[in-house]
C-alpha cells in the first residue's frame, strides 16, 4: 500500500483538477480544494492512527529506483520525527483552506498554487532521499511566492522577491552540501538512512564544512538569528491563510532538516556546532520576544513571536538529550497549532476592521466574547500556560537544555517574561477597557471561521492535557535518534 | 477515603466547564452547581481531617498514574496526602465554599456571574491540584494556573482600566518570580532525577542532595513564593488586585493562593533544612517583608488596601516562621489567617457593597447600620491582632516563639510590626464603624447586607475566635503538621509564656492607643502625617517599589524598540538589503565588462576573422592563369628549399 504517495499526491490531483474548472465556478473551486486536503488530512489522520508507536524504524516504506544513473530514488517513509508533521501539515493546509474561502481575487490560481504548496511540504517531510527532499523542498517556494506576491498586503511584492530570493540562496548552498555528502560517501547515495550509516566515515572537518552548508539553508527557513528578517515581512504581507502555513510548517522544515539530516549524518559537526546553536537560540528567545513587545501591528507581533518560539525548538535541540528532542519536535507541533490559530485570528478581526493597529481597538472582550475568548487561549498557550499545548513543548526545551546549559537556559528564561508582557498587554489593549464605539457594528465570528479555528483549540487543550497523543509516537524514533547523535 | 482524594481538583474543574457551558440552564445561573461541589470538597476536607487527628489514617498515602514519558523520564500525576495537605485542604475547601455562598449576594445581578462561577471553580480545581499534587511539575502547573486564574479574576470588571492595569500587572510581576521557580525545578530536578515530592523528600533526608545545591534550587524556588506570596520586593501587584471583586479578594488574595507560597516552603521543607542560607533567605524576607508591608497599612485610606497590606504583612509572618525554623507556627499562622482574612475580606466587601467606595475617609458611623458586618468585622480585626484568646494570638505567638528561638532580631522586627498591625487596624475599624459618618448620602443609602453574605461572615467569625485556641489544644494542628527532620542550626530555648504575655500586652496597648487616636483625638494623626509628610509619602509611594519596577519596565520598552530599529535598518536594510544592493550593482558592472569587454571581445575577434576572410578572398581570383603562376613559383621555391637543404 503506498500510503505516503496518496498523502502526498491527493493535493496535486485536487490542483490538476482546479486547472480543469472554469474560472467563474468558484463554488466548485473552493469544493475541490477543500475535498483534495480533507482527503489529505483522512489519509493523514489514518496514518496518524496505524502508526507502529512501539518501534523507532522507518515505516511506510515506498522505495523505487528513479534515476539509476546517479542512485537516486523515490524513497518515502515516516518515523516518530515526521509523522506528527505530515499531520500537522495537513490539518493547518485544510483548515486554512477553508478559512481562504473568503478569497475572491483570482480564486483559481490560488487554490491550485494553495494546493501546490502542500504537496511541497508534506514531500519534504517523507523524502528519505536527498535528492528528493531537494526537490520538494524548492517546490514550496514557487507557490509560496506566487501566492505572497500575488495575494498579499501592500508590500507583497517586495515581500514575495525577497522571500524567494533569500531561501532560494540558502537553498542553494545546502544543495552544495548535498552534494559534497553524494561524492564523499561509498558507494555515491542520497539516501538519508544510509549516509546516516556512513556518519563514521566522515572525518570531521568535511562534517563541519557540510554542516554549515546545510545549516545555511535551515537556519534561514527557521529562522534563526541573523538569517530571521525575511520573516516578519513576509508573514505580515502574506494573506491570513498562507501565514498560516509559513508559521505553521515552513518554519518547521529548518528544525526538521536538522533533526533528519544534520544530525544523524554529521553528529562530530553537530556537536562542534552546538555552543554556537546554544547562543543563537537564547538569542532568538530573547531578541525575538523584545522586538516582537515594540510593534503596534497585531500580525507582525504574532510574527516576531514565531522567532522566539522557535528559539526553544533551538533550544531543546542544543543539549542533544532525549527530553530535548522530543520538546523540539512537540514544540514544532504546538507551535503549529497556537500560531496558526493566531493567525487565523488576527486574519478574523482584520477581515472586520481592515486594521491590525492594536491601539486601535479597545474593550472588544464586552462585545466579541467567542472571539475574545479564543484568542485569550491562543495567547495563553503561546505564552506557556499550563494545561495548553505550548507548556509542555517549552518546559521539556528547557528541561533537555538544563543539564548541559543551565546560564543559557535561566537567561532564556527572560524570554517567558517578555512573551507574557506583550502578549497580555495586547490583550489588555484590545479587549479590555472601555469598549471602543468605532468598533459597534462588527459581527462576532461566523461559522467558517469556526471551522477553522475550533479545531486547532480543541488540539491545544488535548495536547496540553494529555501530551502522550503527540508524545508516544515522537518518542521511540528520539530515543533512537539521540542514540546514534551521541554515538 | 484517601482514595477519593483525587476526585476534587477533577470535579471543581468539570464544575467550571459545565457552569459556562450550561450555567444558564442551571438553577442560581451555576452558582448552585459550584456551590454543591464546593460542600462536597469540603466535607472530605473535614472527615479526613477527623480522621488524620484520631490517627485513623495512614500516611503519608501516595498513588500516581503515568501522564507521559520522554526517553527514562516520566511523568506522573499523583496524588500525595500528608497531614500538611490535609490542614491546607480543609483551608482551602472551606473558604472555597463560604466564599461562594457569600457571592451569591455580592455579585447579584452582575452581566457575568455565571463567568464569574466558572473561574471560581476553575481556581478552586487548580489550588487543590496544587496542594495534592504528587510531584513537583503538576505543583508548578497549578501554580500558574490560579495565577491565570487571579488574572482573570482580577480584571473581572475589565471595562474598568485600572482593573484590566491591574490583573496585568499582578501575572507579570509574579510572573518574575516564577522564572525563579522554573529554574529552580529544573535545578532540582537534576540534583534529585525526580519531580516526585516524595522522593525529593526522601533523598533530601538521607542528605543525597549536595547542601549547596539544595541551597541554591531551595532559593530559586523561594523566588517563585515571593512573587506568589507577594513577598518584598514583588509585593507590589497585590494592594492593586484588589481592583477584583471582594470575595475573590477573600480566596485569592487573602486565605489561599497567596500562601501557595508557603505551602511550596512547607512542602518542600526537607530541602530548606538542607541549607541555613535557604532558611535564613526565607526568614528574612518574611521579616522585612512583614515590617514594611504592615508601616504601608498605616497611612493607607483605602479600606481593602489596609487589608491587602496587611496580608503581605501576614505572609511575611508565615514566612518567617518557617525560615526561622518553626515548620508547624508558619502553617498554623496559615490556616488561622485563611480564616480571620477571608472573613476581613468578606466584611469589607459587605461594607463596600452597603457605601459603594473603598475610600475610609467617605465611611464612619456603620456599626449602627450594618451590626452583623461590624461585629463579625471586629471580631477578625482582634484575631488578626493577636489579643488573647482569639485565633491570631496563638498563631502568631507561635511564630514569634519561633523568630526568637532563632535570632534576636528577627523577633525584634515581627513584634515592631505586630504592634503596627494593631495600630492600623484600629485605625481601620475606627474610620469605618465608629464615629460620625462622614459622607451622609453613603451613610444614608447604608444598610446590612443578606443573610446569604452574612451568613458566611458569622461561620468565619466563629472560626476566627476559636480555631488558635481549638487547634492548639492538647497539640492538635502540632501533631498533623510538623517536620520529623533535622534543622540546621541550633535554637535558643524560649519561654513561651514571657513571649505570649509581652506579644498580648503589646497588641492591647497598640490597638487601644490606635482606637483612641481615631476616635476621640482624631486631630493627632492628620498633625502627623503633616508633620512627617515625606515619610507619608515614602510610605504612599509604598517605598517606591512601583517606580522601580516601572523604570524596569520601560527599560525593557527602550531595548526592544532600540532592537527593532536595529532589526529593521540594520539586520535587515543593511546586512540584507545592503547585500542585494550590492549584488545588482555588481551585476550592473558585470553587465558593463559583458559589454564593454568579454561582447567587445567577442565581436573583435569576429571582425578580426571577417577582414582576414577579405584579405583571403584577394587571392581567390578564380582566373586559372593566376592558379598556375602560383603552383610556379610555390614548386621553385620549394625545389630551391630542397636543393639548398
Amino acid at each position: 500500500m503506498s500510503l505516503l504517495s496518496l498523502i502526498v499526491f491527493a493535493p496535486l490531483a485536487g490542483a490538476l483538477l482546479i486547472l480543469a474548472i472554469p474560472n467563474t465556478r468558484t463554488k466548485a473551486i473552493q469544493g475541490v480544494a477543500a475535498a483534495s486536503s480533507a482527503v489529505c488530512m483522512i489519509f493523514s489522520g489514518y496514518l496518524y492512527y496505524a502508526f507502529d508507536k512501539s518501534t523507532a524504524a522507518m515505516q511506510f516504506i515506498e522505495k523505487v529506483s528513479w534515476i539509476p544513473a546517479f542512485n537516486i530514488s523515490y524513497h518515502l517513509g515516516v518515523d516518530g520525527l515526521s509523522v506528527t508533521i505530515v499531520a500537522l501539515t495537513a490539518l493547518l493546509t485544510l483548515v486554512s483552506i477553508i478559512y481562504s474561502f473568503n478569497i475572491t481575487l483570482r480564486v483559481k490560481e490560488f487554490f491550485f498554487w494553495f494546493l501546490l504548496l502542500e504537496v511541497g511540504m508534506l514531500g519534504v517531510f517523507v523524502s528519505l532521499d536527498l535528492f528528493l527532499f531537494y526537490v520538494f523542498w524548492e517546490l514550496t517556494l514557487v507557490p509560496m511566492y506566487f501566492l505572497i506576491g500575488v495575494w498579499g498586503g501592500p508590500q507583497k511584492e517586495y515581500a514575495a522577491i525577497k522571500f524567494f530570493v533569500y531561501t532560494l540562496f540558502g537553498s542553494l548552498v545546502m544543495l552544495l552540501g548535498i552534494l559534497a555528502l553524494y561524492f564523499n560517501s561509498a558507494p555515491h547515495t542520497f539516501d538519508m538512512l544510509e549516509l546516516a550509516r556512513q556518519s563514521s566515515l566522515f572525518p570531521l572537518n568535511f562534517q563541519i564544512w557540510v554542516f554549515l552548508a546545510l545549516y545555511l539553508g535551515f537556519a534561514i527557513k527557521i529562522p534563526a538569528f541573523p538569517f530571521h528578517t525575511w520573516l516578519p515581512l513576509a508573514h505580515v504581507e502574506a494573506p491570513t491563510g498562507v501565514s498560516v502555513l509559513l508559521a505553521g510548517i515552513l518554519l518547521k522544515m529548518g528544525i526538521y532538516g536538522l533533526l533528519r539530516v544534520s544530525f544523524p549524518v554529521l553528529p562530530l559537526a553537530a556537536k562542534w556546532f552546538m555552543p554556537f546553536f546554544i547562543v543563537i537560540a537564547v538569542i532568538n528567545i530573547i531578541y525575538g520576544a523584545l522586538v516582537a513587545m515594540a510593534q503596534k501591528d497585531l500580525k507582525k507581533m504574532v510574527a516576531y513571536s514565531s522567532i522566539n518560539h522557535m528559539g526553544y525548538c533551538m533550544l531543546g535541540m542544543a543539549a542533544m538529550t532525549t527530553i530535548g528532542f522530543n520538546g523540539a519536535v512537540l514544540q514544532m507541533v504546538t507551535h503549529g497549532l497556537i500560531t496558526g490559530s493566531l493567525f487565523l485570528l488576527v486574519g478574523v478581526i482584520y477581515d472586520r476592521a481592515h486594521t491590525r493597529d492594536i491601539d486601535a481597538f479597545g474593550g472588544l472582550g464586552a462585545r466579541f466574547p467567542i472571539f475574545a475568548g479564543l484568542m485569550t487561549i491562543q495567547v495563553m498557550a503561546s505564552l506557556g500556560l499550563p494545561g495548553l499545548a505550548g507548556f509542555v513543548s517549552e518546559f521539556l526545551c528547557f528541561l533537555g537544555a538544563f543539564e548541559a546549559w543551565p546560564y543559557y537556559v535561566a537567561a532564556s528564561a527572560i524570554g517567558i517574561l517578555v512573551t507574557a508582557a506583550f502578549f497580555l498587554r495586547m490583550i489588555e489593549k484590545v479587549f479590555l477597557g472601555p469598549f471602543n464605539e468605532k468598533w459597534a457594528g462588527l459581527p462576532d465570528m461566523n461559522l467558517r471561521e469556526l471551522v477553522a479555528i475550533v479545531p486547532l483549540a480543541v488540539l491545544t487543550l488535548v495536547i496540553g492535557l494529555w501530551p502522550r497523543f503527540c508524545l508516544d509516537l515522537i518518542d521511540p524514533t528520539i530515543t533512537y535518534l539521540v542514540g546514534i547523535v551521541n554515538r | 477515603m484517601l482514595e477519593y482524594v483525587f476526585i476534587l481538583p477533577l470535579l471543581s474543574f468539570a464544575v467550571a466547564g459545565v457552569i459556562l457551558a450550561f450555567g444558564k440552564w442551571l438553577p442560581g445561573r451555576g452558582a448552585s452547581a459550584g456551590i454543591a461541589v464546593a460542600a462536597w470538597g469540603f466535607a472530605q476536607a473535614a472527615i479526613l481531617f477527623t480522621k488524620a487527628i484520631q490517627g485513623k489514617l495512614a500516611l503519608p498515602y501516595e498513588v500516581s498514574i503515568p501522564w507521559f514519558s520522554v526517553g527514562s523520564t516520566q511523568a506522573t500525576l499523583g496524588v500525595y496526602v500528608d497531614g500538611l495537605t490535609i490542614a491546607m485542604l480543609v483551608v482551602v475547601t472551606a473558604v472555597s465554599l463560604l466564599v461562594q455562598i457569600y457571592s451569591i449576594g455580592y455579585m447579584r445581578g452582575d452581566p457575568r456571574f455565571k463567568r464569574y462561577y466558572a473561574y471560581l471553580s476553575l481556581f478552586t480545581a487548580s489550588m487543590l491540584g496544587l496542594t495534592i499534587s504528587d510531584n513537583m511539575l503538576v505543583f508548578f502547573m497549578c501554580w500558574e494556573l490560579v495565577g491565570v486564574c487571579s488574572y482573570l479574576l482580577i480584571g473581572f470588571w475589565f471595562e474598568k482600566p485600572s482593573a484590566a492595569y491591574a490583573g496585568k500587572k499582578a501575572f507579570i510581576t509574579t510572573k518574575l518570580g516564577d522564572l525563579g521557580f522554573l529554574v529552580g525545578l529544573l535545578s532540582l530536578f537534576y540534583c534529585t532525577g525526580t519531580f516526585r515530592i516524595s522522593e525529593i523528600l526522601e533523598l533530601a533526608h538521607i542528605g543525597f542532595i549536595p547542601p549547596a545545591a539544595a541551597g541554591a534550587a531551595a532559593i530559586l524556588l523561594f523566588l517563585g513564593a515571593v512573587g506568589k506570596s507577594a513577598q518584598f520586593p514583588l509585593l507590589i501587584w497585590l494592594p492593586d488586585a484588589m481592583e477584583g471583586p471582594s470575595p475573590v479578594s477573600a480566596l485569592i488574595h487573602a486565605a489561599t493562593m497567596v500562601a501557595a507560597g508557603v505551602y511550596m516552603v512547607a512542602r518542600l521543607y526537607a530541602v530548606y533544612a538542607l541549607s541555613p542560607v535557604a532558611l535564613d533567605t526565607v526568614a528574612w524576607t518574611g521579616a522585612i517583608t512583614a515590617l514594611t508591608a504592615a508601616s504601608m497599612a498605616l497611612v493607607c485610606f483605602d479600606l481593602k488596601r489596609v487589608l491587602a497590606f496587611s496580608t503581605v504583612s501576614q505572609l511575611g509572618y508565615m514566612m518567617l516562621g518557617l525560615g526561622a525554623g518553626g515548620f508547624t507556627a508558619g502553617m498554623f499562622h496559615l490556616t488561622t489567617h485563611a480564616y480571620f482574612k477571608a472573613l476581613l475580606f468578606l466584611a469589607a466587601g459587605s461594607v463596600i457593597h452597603a457605601v459603594h467606595t473603598n475610600d475610609m475617609r467617605e465611611m464612619g458611623g456603620l456599626k449602627n447600620k450594618m451590626p452583623v458586618t461590624y461585629i463579625t468585622f471586629l471580631l477578625g480585626a482582634l484575631a488578626l491582632v493577636g489579643i488573647p484568646p482569639f485565633a491570631g494570638f496563638f498563631s502568631k505567638d507561635a511564630v514569634l516563639a519561633a523568630a526568637l528561638a532563632r535570632n534576636p532580631y528577627l523577633y525584634a522586627v515581627g513584634a515592631v510590626a505586630a504592634a503596627m498591625t494593631a495600630f492600623y487596624m484600629a485605625r481601620a475599624l475606627v474610620m469605618t464603624f465608629h464615629g460620625e459618618p462622614k459622607d451622609m448620602k453613603k451613610y444614608d443609602h447604608a444598610h446590612e447586607s443578606p443573610p446569604v453574605m452574612t451568613g458566611p461572615l458569622i461561620l468565619l467569625a466563629a472560626a476566627s475566635v476559636v480555631s488558635g485556641w481549638a487547634l492548639s489544644r492538647h497539640e492538635i494542628f502540632e501533631r498533623l503538621v510538623n517536620f520529623e527532620g533535622v534543622l540546621p542550626f541550633e535554637l535558643h530555648h524560649v519561654s513561651h509564656g514571657a513571649v505570649a504575655l509581652y506579644a498580648g500586652t503589646v497588641a492591647v496597648l497598640s490597638m487601644g492607643l490606635g482606637a483612641w487616636l481615631y476616635k476621640s483625638k482624631p486631630g493627632i494623626p492628620a498633625m502627623l502625617r503633616g508633620k512627617f509628610a515625606p515619610v507619608a509619602g515614602l510610605l504612599d509611594r509604598r517605598y517606591g517599589l512601583d517606580a522601580f519596577f516601572l523604570k524596569f519596565v520601560a527599560l525593557g520598552d527602550r531595548l526592544s524598540s532600540v532592537l527593532f530599529i536595529f532589526d529593521l535598518n540594520f539586520l535587515d536594510a543593511i546586512a540584507i538589503d545592503g547585500w542585494a544592493w550590492l549584488t545588482e550593482k555588481l551585476s550592473r558592472i558585470q553587465r558593463w565588462f559583458d559589454d564593454n569587454v568579454v561582447d567587445a571581445a567577442v565581436d573583435a575577434t569576429g571582425t578580426v576573422t571577417l577582414c582576414a576572410g577579405r584579405l583571403a578572398r584577394l587571392a581567390q581570383t578564380g582566373i586559372v592563369q593566376n592558379y598556375l603562376l602560383f603552383i610556379a613559383v610555390a614548386v621553385s621555391v620549394f625545389a630551391a628549399l630542397a636543393f639548398a637543404g
